[in-house]
Parts: C-alpha cells; structure tokens; sequence
C-alpha cells in the first residue's frame, strides 16, 4: 500500500525553521491496521498529512500503489483523495449547516455519482455506523460520539482503500471512545481495510497490528504483531 | 441540488452578514439609480425646452449669417416700402415716389435681419447621405400701422404678430412639429399655396379667432383652418401660413425686397442620433457661409436652475454614486473575504474530501451572486423610493430660453441682444429598463467581485494548513 523513503518535512514560520518529520522509512501493507503515538508536536499529524497528499514532502518519497503522491499534480492527487482514502479528524470536521446524511453525502459530490446512488450509498453508511435514525440531524443536535460516527461514515462510504483517523477519540468521553474503537475495528476487519490510526491513547494503540511511536519527528516501530522480535 | 441545499443553510447561518452585504450593495445600487432617473429626468426636461428651439424631431438647424442693417441713405430695394415724416406729414415712398400716408395702413412682413438661403438648397441637404427629412421655413414678423385720416405724426393703431411660414409638407419637422390641433385641422400637401393659416391657441383667444376667422397678413386674407396648441414652456409664433405664401408675400427686409425661391430656416431630421455630427460636418461642407447648429450647441444656451440640476446629477452625483458603489463592493469583499477565512477549515475538510478547488469556489461565488440578487431586487427598490421622494420633494426647475419672437436659435443673435424668458420645468425623474438592468448588472459584479476575492484566498488555500486551524 504505502512506501515511505527518506520522508522529511520542513516548515517555515518567520525565521524558524520546524523539522516536522525527519528521515521516516516505512512501508504500510494493505488491509494493516497501523497506531502512531507520541506526544504533541511530535509530528503524528504532519505524516498522517503526508500520507493523505494533504502536503507534499520537502524531500523523500511517499508512494501509495507506486503512485508517487510527492510529485502527483494536484488536480490527479485530489482526485485520489476522492476516491481512494478517507480521513477521520480529533474535531469531526462536519460541515455545521447539513445534516448528517448530507454530510457523508460530501464524500460522494466529486465522485459524481447520480443523487439516487449517492442517497442508497449514504444510508448504508449511515447503517454501517449505527446512525440512520439521526440521518436527518444537524451535526449540533448530534452527541460527540453520534457526530464521529457521521464522520466515520463519511470516510467509508466510497469504499477507500485507506482510511486515516487523527485522533478520533480525542474528543470523547471513555465509553465512547471504547464504540467508538470498536465500531473501527469492526469495520478494519470487515472491510480489509488499511487504517492509520494516530492516538495519545496507549490502550488504544495495543489494539493495532503495529505501532509507532514518533518522536521530534522520528518514527519508530515499536510493536510489530506481524513481525514479532526475534526471539 | 446539493448546491443549493449547502448554499442556502450557508446563507441562513450568515443572515446577519448575508444581510450587512446585501444591503450594502442596495445602498450603493440604489444610489446609482436614483441618480440615474434624476439625470435621466433632467435630461428630459432638456430636452423638452430644447425641442421648444427649434422643434421636436429636428437634429440640426441651418440658418443664413446675420445681415448687417442698411447704412442710413441707403436706397430702398425695388419695390420696396418706407414710411417716413415729409415736410406735409407722414408720406409713404415706394421706389423714391411718396403719397401722404394719412388714411393709410402700412402693413410690413419681414424676417429677422439674416441672409435668406435658397430653397433649393433644401432639397441639397435633403439628399445628404443620413439625412432623413428637411423642410424649409421663414420665421417673419407682421408690423402693422393704421395713419389716421386727420393727424400730423403717425399716432394711428399699431398691431404686431409673428408669422411662421412653414413646409406643409413636412409639418412633422420644424415649429408645427410639437403642436397639437385643437380645432379644425392643420395643413396638408395640398394647401401649399392657399391662403390659409393655423393660429396658436394663445394669439386666438387673445384676438377673439376661431376656426373659420379671416386674418389679414400684408394685406391678404388669410382663412383660419385650425387652432395649434404648442407644450407648455414654448414660446411659439402666432400664426402659421403656407411657406409658398410667405415667400411671395413678405420682403425680405423691412424697406423691401422679396424672399420668392428663399428659406430663412432650414430643419433637418438625421436618420440617427448617432449621425447628428456627421450631418452637421456635411451640411456646414455644403452650406459653409450658413449657421449649422445641433441640440447640443443650443443646450448650453439653456440656463437657469434646470441647467444647474443638469449639472448636479452628472457631475456631483455620478460621483456620489461612484463613491456609494465602491463603498459597497469593498464592504462585501472584506465580508466575504473574512467569511471565507472564518471556514478555512471547514474548505480544507472538503478538499481532504476530495472536492476540487473550482467546486469549493463555485460553492462560494453562488453565495456571492445569490446576495448579490438580492442586493440588486433591494437597489431597485431603493431607487425607485428615491425617484418617488426626488419628484415629490423637488422644486420646480426654470430654465432661461430665448424668445422665439424671431424664430432663431440663440447662435444666431447677439446674446446681449436676445429677451429671455423663463420656462417652468417640472422634474420627472425616469427609471428605464436600461437602469434597472444597470443595477442588477452592478449588484451582481459586486456579488462576483466579493465572491472572486474569496475565491482566490481558497485558491492559495493549503488542505494542511486549513486544519490545522481546527486542531
């Protein structure tokens, strides 16, 4: 799925200059389920960026499938981000004015798809997540857990290969964190899906097949489930 | 559909700031077309008194320069009448010969002191390539005077009037072109050369005439045919007679001559407004010693408090007008502008999404023209309010326009020389299809411009840096 060589990241502000991500190497299978954790300004966010084409690298290569996404033109890495990876972000991110059903229904607007299909597509999302029953709600009459879930459905409903979550429990209370994981984990399972999970929560990073831990934008392996130490 | 669904919840969370914007834009639309019906109601005032000038339909008017006066001593032309004090009292002389004028009438029809102009050169400039018609006309005045039997000085009964002879073909062109027949009938092609006459309402009442009354005009009897009423603020002859009659009996100047074959005036119609400077070069080309003037060299002869208002509404209130505008669009691009970085994140989701650029701006440019709508419905509104408070609230205008005592325009006489009178105008402010469609134009390229710069600010807008806003 993803092949990560030499990933470095570097930001300008004013006379500073940041080292967001430095020197990452990874390669990310299909169907595996990835945690990253670390603390704040750790670079987490910033790779999980990169691994969506939010932003391009500033040297090393990302490539999802053998697509280069560094060099991709923008209009060829929109679209890929249309079709291809769905993103589940700490504050939800639903768009305040439409309701629950249209936002999942976002995610299809540059698919084209007729608004027949996009509806029936829609509520199996919806369905998926346990949400059809508050379709028709704004995401203000919505609880936190209720509006992941929107989000969560927004990210699936045109079947990505990738999903990237940041933070998706952060704002959540412990129970709904917990259905929250869950509900994802079902859905890894069911789907195949490749899932890059980025979280403070060390409980829920065990769940993942591997987990790396970055660090002043360092990433290193730490669990490897699929390719335990040796001995 | 979605569009419109996300585009009106996104208008209604922002109703207060959709609102502020749109009726910025009503401000400044408004202002534009109340402006615009103010001008445009002037300019019909205008032209109303302009048309007066030298009557409606007319584009250019073609006069001969002005004639100096006869040097005292100078002998009188052919044929031509005096009446002076002999040694046995008033005397009438004709080609040197002189009667006692005592029981006399002397009865003078001449024009104004100007060089007549063929006829035939009527028909030239007739034929001038955007010309549309030309019909020539003598403005005359007859000065009558009753010697008594038993006197030493002339002390006798004085009458003046003055007389248009005019082309009764071409009727719709020159000083009868504005009138309306209130009696009887005016003249057709076949009175050309008939002794009838058309009497303004004004000179009938005041001479006791009707439809069917006799007038005697040098010594001819002349039958009344109709009564002509002209606009109101006109200052139009007395009488109207057949320009073939005019000719052969008036002299060319007050001791004499004859005008037989000559015009004084010379109307023309162009086929276009457009063509107005064209057909004046080319008659001032055919006709170099004469006067060629055009509505737009008469209409700053015009003054007074209508010219005044002419002045203020296109200068001072083009420029309010421009100041309201630009007011306004600049209110709605910072709005829109702030607006848009206010949903940076909410634009870097949709492009995480997978939505492109374009779309995202063309979600915010329908915003901006759907206020802008609303902002042109509410301009309109705002204008046709401040035409109705301007016709309602606004004074009379008066405008100075030359007596047309000799059928001139005022380029031809000595301005120091030439009574004014006042015309009364009232102020009719106009709101035409062409404003209206102004102001919906103007609304919506404030809308578009207010859109074009958010647009650009999402344009530049990195998805990254967008959401990070949010974290």
């Amino acid at each position: 799925m993803y092949t990560l060589t030499g990933v470095t990241k570097l930001y300008y502000e004013g006379r500073q200059t940041v080292l967001a991500v430095t020197g990452v190497d990874l390669v990310i299978g299909d169907g595996e389920w990835l945690a990253i954790q670390g603390r704040t300004g750790g670079g987490k966010t910033t790779l999980l960026n990169l691994l969506g084409g939010l932003d391009r690298p500033t040297s090393g290569s990302i490539e999802l499938d053998g697509t280069s996404l560094g060099t991709l033109p923008e209009t060829r890495l929109t679209a890929l981000r249309a079709q291809s990876i769905g993103v589940i972000f700490q504050t939800f991110n639903l768009i305040p004015t439409l309701s629950a059903a249209e936002n999942v229904e976002t995610a299809l607007i540059p698919m084209r798809a007729s608004q027949v299909a996009r509806r029936a597509w829609t509520t199996a999302a919806l369905d998926a997540v346990g949400l059809v029953d508050r379709a028709n709600h704004l995401p203000c009459e919505l609880s936190g857990g209720q509006q992941q879930r929107a989000a969560i459905a927004r990210a699936l409903v045109k079947n990505p290969k990738v999903v990237l979550a940041d933070e998706p429990t952060g704002n959540l209370d412990e129970d709904t964190r917990e259905d929250i994981i869950g509900l994802l984990e079902r859905l890894w399972r069911e789907r195949g899906l490749t899932l890059v999970l980025v979280t403070h929560d060390t409980a829920i990073a065990r769940r993942a097949q591997r987990v790396g831990v970055m660090s002043k934008g360092r990433l290193t392996i730490t669990k490897d489930t699929e390719h335990p130490p040796a001995g | 559909m979605f569009f419109v669904t996300y585009l009106r919840r996104e208008l209604r969370r922002r109703m207060r700031q959709a609102v502020l914007i749109a009726l910025g834009l009503a401000l400044g639309v408004g202002m534009v077309v109340t402006v615009a019906a103010a001008s445009a109601g002037v300019r019909k005032a205008q032209s109303g008194v302009l048309s007066t000038l030298y009557g409606v339909g007319t584009d250019v008017t073609v006069t001969g320069p002005a004639e100096a006066p006869p040097a005292p001593g100078t002998q009188s032309p052919k044929n031509g009448q005096t009446l002076q004090i002999g040694p046995r009292g008033p005397e009438i002389c004709t080609n040197g010969k002189c009667v006692s004028a005592a029981g006399h009438t002397v009865d003078q029809l001449f024009p104004p002191l100007i060089e007549p102009i063929r006829a035939s050169k009527v028909a030239a400039v007739a034929r001038l390539h955007d010309v549309a018609a030309a019909a020539g006309a003598i403005a005359l005045t007859d000065n009558s005077l009753t010697i008594p039997k038993n006197s030493g000085a002339p002390q006798g009964n004085s009458d003046s009037f003055t007389v248009d002879a005019v082309d009764t073909a071409h009727t719709a062109l020159g000083p009868m072109a504005a009138a309306t027949i209130t009696s009887g009938h005016s003249f057709t092609a076949a009175d050309a050369d008939a002794d009838v006459a058309v009497v303004d309402s004004g000179y009938a009442i005041s001479s006791g005439m009707k439809t069917g009354s006799a007038i005697t005009i040098r010594q001819v009897r002349f039958t009344v045919i109709g009564i002509a009423t002209q606009p109101q603020g006109t200052s139009p002859p007395d009488v109207y007679i057949p320009l073939a009659r005019g000719q052969a009996i008036a002299s060319a100047t007050k001791a004499g001559g004859s005008l037989a074959g000559d015009v004084t005036l010379i109307y023309v119609a162009a086929a276009s407004a457009a063509d107005v400077p064209m057909v004046q070069h080319e008659i001032s080309r055919l006709l170099p010693g004469d006067t060629v003037s055009a509505a737009s060299s008469l209409a700053s002869e015009v003054t007074g408090s209508l010219a005044d208002a002419a002045k203020l509404a296109n200068d001072l209130g083009k420029w309010v007008s421009v100041l309201a505008l630009i007011a306004a669009f600049a209110i709605a691009s910072l709005l829109t502008m702030a607006a848009v970085a206010r949903r940076s994140a909410e634009f870097g989701t949709l492009k995480s999404l997978g939505w492109r650029t374009q779309r995202i701006i063309a979600q915010v440019l329908g915003e901006s023209v759907a206020v802008g709508i609303a902002g042109a419905a509410a301009g309109v509104g705002l204008g046709f309010a401040g035409a109705a408070i301007i016709a309602k609230v606004a004074p009379t205008l008066s405008a100075a326009v030359a007596s047309q005592d000799s059928g001139l325009p005022q380029t031809t006489r000595n301005a120091a020389d030439v009574p004014y009178h006042a015309v009364l105008v009232p102020l009719s402010p106009s709101i035409t299809i062409g404003v209206i469609e102004l102001a919906v134009i103007l609304a919506l390229a404030g809308g578009l411009l207010a859109g074009a710069l958010g647009a650009w600010r999402i344009a530049r807008l990195q998805p990254a840096d967008a959401l990070a806003a949010v974290a």
